[in-house]
């Protein structure tokens, strides 16, 4: 049923050995077919960044990886815009107030979480009856009192009154500026 | 990748559920409400900071806890009202200064009008719009003063007009004359001049 294995080699090598002839028409009949193609369109630097960039592709990533940038992405998250406080962009302010019987005098505002036991004034050398703070502010918008002998709340009389004083006792603002 | 998702989720759900610890100086009532409004702001994107700051404020002065509730809630609304007046990419301390503005009476048009004027943080413009009126000087007034400085002045320069509006009115100028005064003179001078050089001005203390 099948022809012996030497006898169908010989065949196939005699007909690969016969000379092949080309028709002497065919390259003029190829570049023909080529001119009839559409011009593909010149791509340029932005077509190529283009075809770069929607190119999908296959990310792999080690699990050490993966949880650096899970860490960059929760500090991203937890950076709260209103808690930015940079120590470039905060300038040293002074708050004085004459306080003459004053035993303590705390400086509490905004800036200190109204924290009386924060920022304690100082008496001057010169006279004892003026205290003297000096912290350092960002720029913004602040609400402040002094707090003497930790009962008796005294707004700054040298700076605007809080206007929107909802809890019976005076405040003052500082707005400290950019520019 | 599902590692990476998971943490983002958490890092994203974890503020709104941690309460602010400072928060704890208020009393046990106070806190969860005063907690709530700060969700409510975060969630709206507002600020919280200086919700925060007031309730503190509330509690360092001993206020009772209603009124503290109040005094948030009615901060937060003002927050939110600048951030319609003044647009999403405001900045914290300029909404702070800005919903002092809108309780001081400053109309939302005026802030959408700095808006548009200024290039510049609006804290210091709105923060002497709001001390003009707390001293006495008519809203229409010290709106009108602001938005004619706030294009060119430097937040130096709009400080010390604001000082010598308050000097004129202790020297018992009517605050509104006192106002267009200190705004015309500040007008026809060079603004690029250094502010404390005007102190120096002769008849002023």
């Amino acid at each position: 049923m099948f022809e012996p294995d030497e006898e169908l080699i010989g065949r196939v090598v005699r007909q690969l050995r016969r000379p092949v002839t080309v028709d002497a028409g065919l390259d003029a009949r190829v570049m023909e077919q080529i001119a009839r193609l559409p011009a593909r369109r010149p791509g340029g630097p932005a077509r190529a960044a283009w075809r770069w960039l929607t190119r999908p592709r296959t990310i792999r990533l080690s699990p050490l990886g993966a949880l650096a940038i899970a860490t960059v992405l929760v500090a991203i998250v937890l950076w709260r815009p209103d808690r930015r406080s940079g120590p470039a962009s905060a300038r040293a302010f002074g708050f004085v107030v004459v306080a003459p019987r004053a035993a303590t005098v705390s400086l509490v505002g905004d800036f200190n979480d109204w924290d009386a036991a924060r920022t304690p004034m100082q008496r001057t050398r010169k006279d004892e009856s003026v205290w003297t703070a000096v912290i350092p502010l960002t720029p913004g918008r602040y609400r402040y009192a002094f707090l003497v002998n930790g009962v008796s709340w005294l707004a700054d009389p040298a700076a605007p009154a809080a206007r929107d004083d909802e809890f019976g006792a005076p405040s003052s603002v500082v707005t400290v500026g950019g520019s | 990748m599902t590692l990476l998702l998971a943490v983002t989720l958490v890092a994203l759900q974890a503020p709104a559920q941690g309460v602010d610890p400072r928060l704890q100086r208020l009393d046990s009532i106070t806190r969860p409400m005063v907690a709530a409004l700060v969700d409510s702001a975060r969630a709206a994107a507002l600020p919280t900071e200086p919700l925060v700051q007031r309730a503190l404020e509330g509690a360092t002065k001993r206020a009772a806890g209603d009124r503290i509730v109040a005094a948030v809630r009615r901060l937060a609304l003002d927050l939110g009202h600048a951030r319609d007046a003044l647009g999403i990419t405001t900045s914290p301390p300029e909404l702070t200064a800005a919903a002092a503005a809108l309780r001081a009476g400053a109309p939302a048009a005026t802030l959408t009008e700095l808006r548009r004027i200024r290039r510049e943080s609006l804290t210091v413009p709105l923060a002497v719009l709001t001390d003009l009126v707390s001293s006495g000087v008519p809203v229409d007034s010290a709106a009108a003063a602001v938005l004619s400085l706030a294009a060119k002045a430097r937040d130096a320069d709009l400080v010390e007009f604001r000082r010598a509006v308050e000097r004129d009115v202790a020297l018992g100028a009517p605050p509104a004359s006192a106002t267009a005064a200190a705004a015309a003179a500040f007008t026809t001078a060079d603004v690029q001049v250094n502010a404390g050089a005007r102190q120096q001005r002769p008849g002023r203390p």
